[in-house]
């Protein structure tokens, strides 16, 4: 397998894992597939509210076992920028370089 | 060709303007810096009167506006504004619209890619047409609340993303929203001509004040690009099918019906083969070549990069891989959007 399938397979597996847990407990009325991982979580695209937002940091921090920072507005603009996140705490943790 | 009611305001700072579906607009006003700026450090005041304005009675427009659009109409709470889209029969794109809830009637902006005439058909006789009545301008920027705070007050901080209200401009009726595609506060005033150049010279004096600037609509175009807010004019006319572009948030798949939906519904069910990815330039070119797969580029003065929207196979459609287009340059596939707007960190509560 080349570096950009283990990419590509990683961020795959982390991002299925996120959409599954988003729709099933903010229950979206969507399909993994529909959810496009740059759609804006709170405000436009999907709209959710700050109770969501807490929802979603439970079930991240839950899901892949890390901690959120205090100020996570950054971290929760999109389902991208989530598995963008989780990424780089999973490789802090294996000491990645 | 239609011009604005207020096209005699930008003309006179200086405005370049441009033809679009028989629309005349105003492209840029300050020069493409200055408009940047203004809107990312203070704000800017810009007339989108392009964009087609109707009034419908509340209780015939829950089904003639939910027939019509993607979205869910009757879902949308009083004072609060649905942003969805228009299909053609092919389920292809044809407007971005803001449905708002204004008690006894809705409101419904179409900023389209097709003439006004053909949004117009498709319009039962009951929807008022307020596109020649009416201006519709808009106030964007990390600023923006100050100068409607200046002009309606301080209610209008309490008004939350994507929700409308009234307000009184020289005893004339102004609806407000709270919208905006640039990451920015963002708020479009839509009024009457009787009193649009009034308000027109009130905003830009306030506008200044806060250290803006009239702007035009080219500015907008890379600023929703760069805060990764939908663009008709861009990626949405070049890609036109609302599942490719990850529009699907827009959409209210358990709705029986509505323009395009039955072709919507079965792209749906085949599965998608493309999809919309941002990228970014890696060989230190300050531009991404438009074409190809390359369907909407900017330059982000805030990143100092170039930006851009490509359509990738499926399989390829992550982010964080290198990727050689069919203009022979490579780029690199990146998270949207890529920059954290400065009014994130504003709380208009504790202002």
């Amino acid at each position: 397998m080349t570096s950009t399938e283990q990419i590509i397979q990683r961020r795959a597996q982390v991002i299925t894992t996120l959409k599954e847990e988003l729709i099933r407990r903010l229950n979206l009325p969507y399909t993994p597939e529909d959810l496009h991982e740059d759609v804006s979580l709170l405000g436009s695209g999907l709209g959710l509210d700050s109770l969501d937002a807490l929802e979603i940091v439970l079930c991240t921090e839950s899901c892949f076992k890390l901690k959120f920072p205090e100020d996570s507005t950054a971290i929760l603009r999109s389902i991208n920028s989530i598995v963008d996140f989780v990424i780089t705490e999973q490789d802090k943790r294996s000491g990645a370089p | 060709m239609r011009l604005s009611p207020l096209r005699t305001k930008p003309a006179a700072l200086g405005a370049t303007f441009a033809e679009q579906h028989g629309r005349e607009i105003a492209t840029r006003v300050a020069g493409r810096a200055g408009e940047y700026a203004a809107v990312r450090d203070a704000v800017g005041l810009t007339d989108f009167s392009f964009v087609q304005a109707f009034r419908v009675p509340e209780e015939k427009g829950i089904d003639l506006l939910d027939a019509l659009v993607a979205g869910n109409v009757p879902r949308i709470r009083f004072g609060r504004v649905l942003h969805t889209f228009l299909a053609d029969d092919d389920g292809m794109l044809v407007a971005d619209c803001y449905i708002a809830n204004n008690d006894r009637e809705f409101i419904f902006l179409c900023e389209s890619i097709v003439p006004d005439a053909e949004i117009t058909r498709l319009l039962d006789p009951s929807f008022e047409d307020l596109t020649g009545s009416h201006v519709l301008l808009g106030v964007d920027g990390l600023r923006a609340w100050e100068v409607v705070r200046e002009i309606f007050g301080a209610n209008v901080l309490g008004l939350p993303y994507l929700s409308v209200e009234m307000y009184s401009f020289q005893a004339r009726s102004v609806y407000l929203f709270r919208a905006g595609k640039t990451g920015e506060f963002g708020y479009l005033l839509l009024a009457p001509v009787s009193v649009a150049e009034a308000l027109f010279d009130k905003l830009h004096e306030v506008t200044q004040k806060c250290g803006g600037r009239c702007c035009g609509f080219d500015i907008h175009q890379e600023l929703r690009l760069e805060g990764r807010f939908f663009n008709i004019h861009a990626e949405g006319r070049r890609v036109r099918d609302p599942l490719v572009l990850g529009l699907q948030w827009m959409i209210d798949f358990d709705k029986e019906d509505f323009r395009g939906a039955a072709a919507i519904k079965q792209r749906r069910a085949a599965g998608l083969k493309q999809k919309l990815v941002g990228i970014t330039s890696i060989d230190g070119r300050r531009k991404l070549a438009p074409g190809g797969e390359v369907v909407a580029t900017c330059f982000s003065d805030v990143l100092d990069r170039p930006l851009g929207l490509a359509v990738l196979p499926i399989g390829q459609a992550y982010s964080g891989l290198d990727y050689r287009l069919a203009s022979g340059q490579t780029v690199r596939t990146i998270s949207m959007p890529p920059i954290l707007p400065k009014s994130l960190k504003v709380k208009l509560d504790e202002v």
